[in-house]
């Protein structure tokens, strides 16, 4: 090869090399250092508005009888009282050796045993008693408040055990007479412990349902040896006999059976025992769903106090968006299909019950996704409610579209609206 | 009921600067120039039958030819203490050409008109209603308007070439503009698209005049009608840029040419573009030289080296942004010819006289083919 063909290889080797690389450049743009004197007008505008609320309903009896994950006994002399009913409607009578199964026909010792939820900041002030009776009583009556209140009474009184506050940790052992708990084994009889809490001061206590955990369990010794494992029964009922999907709720389950009430209505409320949902109908022009960027919606409450239990208790509102369709009108129903507490990126909002005052819930994740799909599938609505539900007995109350038009609720909607950006 | 309660967000307002003296408007006018032009500072585009803008200059080729040209330009903006620097790869002139009979040449190639890419970055606080929220702004601009050319040259003599050119201005830019705020509980980040299209059409018609010593070149380009649109929306319309430019070149010297150029573009008519748009009309004059004879091993290089200066067509706050800028190439040939290369190097600098400045470097790759 000449020297002159291998500089033409070369050189053209470099300039292949150097068009490669070029090319393969990617632009690197940023130019902030000259704003705003070369780009004064760089953003687009937000606009806001302030849309009312169309409707509203607030519903009683959340979560539903027999789904609450931590049921609330409590005592609030004449504000509230509640009481926990445990199922055991079919019962193990066998138990487990080395040499093998055996039937029970003797008890050495019975316990219920319960999980609880404490809050090492709220104690009770004094210590607490909680007290089992047996409340079983006739099908069609068994979840009346009514009913399973006057069973609380001397003659079907089972056992008691006293706590100090600082000694209410993570489960407690209620000692039960083994004679009723083996006459029903013998018997195979169903047996139904109503649970009371009594202390010279407001108690409460949060007890573990069968929906969040194990729930209360029965648990019976039938030997003395120590190293037989004892019987143990999950809660479990086998009524109502339809629907009969009610039948595992009601395993255990709270009746108030003094305080609650239904609610105002010029009031939308949250929380509270039993507790309270609550649906916000609105309606958003579609050039503000459909076409424009939601950067910010807050809903506006005005909150009117409520003083009645536990007022300076902060209770988690939760806004939520309904995973049902439009076809279901039903209150009560759409309500039961809410999205968890959080989803949807809507965060809590910790609210005081005696507090006054507009509120701003923010709900911007839940109305971005109604310019994705039709009002009929997507309803354009807001759920609140208390992520503690049931378990606090703080209730939140905000005016409602009934209220004075100056204290009805409405939405703050921040926009991009579709403009004229990028034409200089 | 519904009502309008508060509008106001500090530096809100339709987006439209780039943050560059280069980029105001509707982008940065590229000149359309070849390679080898680009390395004279432009004074041979008149006559350079590899840049698409004098449709007579194509008549020289004897044999089918394919061009192609990358432009990456590397941006030092600087505005007191701050310092951006900023890349930004073009593509600006593609184009084929094939001669018909032994008088006649055709082209069709693509180049581009006005380049607007750019992207900022601002930092403010918006004010929502009564609430306040730091902001990160990122407005985001990418595309050109481009001129397609159907072209078509005939020599009917050796000392005289005429040229006409058909032109559709087309492209787009891709516009994006969003907010990063501080607050991301209550207020969401968002991030606006959209695609402006531009549609226009045009005509070109140019003279080369050849003697022993001298070629003089002229062309111009008359334009009609221009749209901004969005889908199937028009946004506004105006006029494409009429343009005339004259090149007057010595060649007594083999191969060579010592060059004059000057050219007069019409910018002002893309004002009805936009209620933002501040176009004038631009003078773009060069000098410049493409000198034959040096060897490099038996290597045929051509080297060139050129000033320019003209005015940007759109204002910067107000002010014309004027632009100077010295240039150098190199170009040979490999293959016996049948590959064609140019590289042009370009030290611009822009000044409006604000306090930001700018200084670029502008690299020029040719790539020409004849199959």
């Amino acid at each position: 090869m000449s020297g002159g063909a291998g500089f033409r290889l070369f050189a053209l080797a470099v300039f292949t090399a150097l068009v490669a690389g070029v090319g393969a450049c990617s632009d690197r743009l940023d130019s902030r250092g000259s704003c705003p004197l070369l780009c004064p007008q760089e953003g687009v505008p937000l606009r806001d508005t302030l849309i009312d609320v169309v409707s509203d309903t607030t519903v009683l009896g959340f979560p539903p009888f027999g789904y609450e994950n931590y049921m609330l006994l409590t005592s609030r002399g004449d504000t509230l009282e509640t009481r926990v009913i445990v199922r055991y409607d079919t019962l193990f009578t066998t138990y487990h050796t080395s040499a093998g199964d055996s039937e029970v026909t003797t008890l050495d010792s019975a316990f219920l045993r319960l999980g609880l939820l404490i809050d090492t900041l709220r104690r009770n002030p004094a210590p607490v008693t909680i007290e089992a009776y047996d409340v079983d009583t006739l099908e069609g009556f068994d979840t009346s408040a009514t009913v399973l209140a006057s069973l609380f009474r001397k003659d079907r009184f089972l056992a008691s055990r006293s706590f100090a506050p600082e000694s209410l940790l993570d489960s407690v052992f209620i000692r039960l007479p083994t004679d009723s708990v083996l006459g029903h084994m013998l018997a195979h009889t169903r047996m139904r412990i109503g649970l009371k809490v009594v202390s010279t001061k407001s108690a409460s206590v949060l007890i573990e349902s069968h929906d969040a955990g194990t729930g209360p369990r029965l648990i019976s010794y039938a030997s003395k040896d120590t190293t037989v494992p004892p019987v143990a029964n999950n809660v479990f009922s086998l009524t109502p006999a339809t629907p009969l999907f009610l039948a595992n709720a009601l395993g255990d389950y709270v009746v108030t059976v003094k305080g609650g009430s239904p609610p105002a209505s010029s009031l939308i409320s949250v929380g509270g025992l039993p507790g309270r949902r609550a649906i916000i109908n609105l309606n958003i022009p579609s050039y503000i769903v459909d076409s424009s960027s939601i950067v910010r919606a807050t809903l506006l409450l005005h909150q009117k106090p409520n003083r009645t239990i536990d007022p300076k208790d902060t209770v988690p509102l939760s806004p939520g968006a309904f995973l049902i369709n439009s076809v279901v009108t039903d209150p009560e129903t759409i309500l039961g299909f809410l999205s968890p507490p959080g989803a949807f990126g809507l965060l809590e909002h910790g609210l005081v019950p005696s507090d006054s005052g507009v509120q701003g819930i923010e709900i911007g994740p839940l109305v971005r996704t109604w310019g994705l799909s039709k009002p009929d599938v997507n309803r354009r609505s807001v759920a609140l409610r208390s992520s503690e539900e049931a378990e606090k007995p703080g209730q939140l109350d905000f005016f409602s579209t009934r209220a004075a038009p100056a204290l009805r609720p409405k939405l703050r909607i921040t926009y991009v609206p579709r403009t004229n950006f990028g034409v200089p | 009921m519904r009502r309008t309660v508060f509008v106001f967000s500090l530096f809100a307002g339709a987006a439209g600067a780039q943050g560059n003296l280069s980029t105001q408007g509707y982008g940065f006018p590229t000149g359309q120039f070849s390679a080898r032009a680009a390395g004279t500072g432009g004074a041979v585009a008149e006559i350079d039958p590899w840049s698409p803008l004098n449709p007579s200059t194509i008549g020289v080729f004897s044999s089918k030819v394919l061009f192609f040209q990358i432009e990456p330009e590397y941006r030092t903006v600087q505005n007191g203490a701050a310092k951006d620097r900023t890349t930004t790869s073009r593509y600006p002139v593609l184009f084929g050409a094939a001669p018909v009979g032994s008088r006649w040449v055709v082209s069709i190639g693509a180049s581009t008109l006005l380049d607007r890419t750019a992207s900022t970055v601002v930092q403010s606080t918006k004010l929502v209603g009564t609430d306040s929220v730091q902001a990160t702004t990122t407005f985001t601009v990418d595309g050109a308007m481009n001129d397609v050319r159907l072209a078509t040259a005939f020599t009917p003599a050796s000392w005289i070439r005429l040229g006409v050119g058909a032109h559709a201005i087309t492209g787009r830019s891709f516009v994006s503009v969003g907010d990063v705020y501080g607050d991301t509980t209550a207020f969401s980040n968002f991030t606006v698209r959209r695609t402006l299209s531009y549609g226009g059409a045009a005509a070109s018609a140019g003279v080369q005049l050849i003697s022993r010593n001298f070629v003089a070149a002229a062309s111009a380009r008359t334009g009609g009608t221009l749209t901004v649109s969005e889908s199937d929306t028009l946004l506004s319309s105006g006029r494409v840029p009429t343009r005339f430019g004259l090149s007057v070149a010595y060649t007594g010297i083999a191969n060579s040419a010592i060059a004059f150029r000057t050219s007069r573009e019409g910018w002002s008519s893309l004002n009805k573009l936009g209620p933002g748009v501040s176009a004038s009309d631009a003078w773009d004059t060069s000098v410049g030289a493409d000198v034959a004879g040096l060897k490099l091993i038996g290597q045929d290089v051509a080297v060139r080296a050129g000033a320019r200066t003209r005015t940007l067509p759109f204002a910067a706050a107000g002010k014309t942004v004027t632009e100077n800028s010295f240039s150098g190439g190199l170009g040979t040939m490999f293959a016996g010819g049948r590959l064609i290369t140019d590289v042009g190097l370009t030290r611009a600098s822009r000044d409006a006289g604000l306090a930001a400045n700018e200084r670029a470097w502008i690299l020029s790759l040719g790539i020409g083919v004849r199959p």
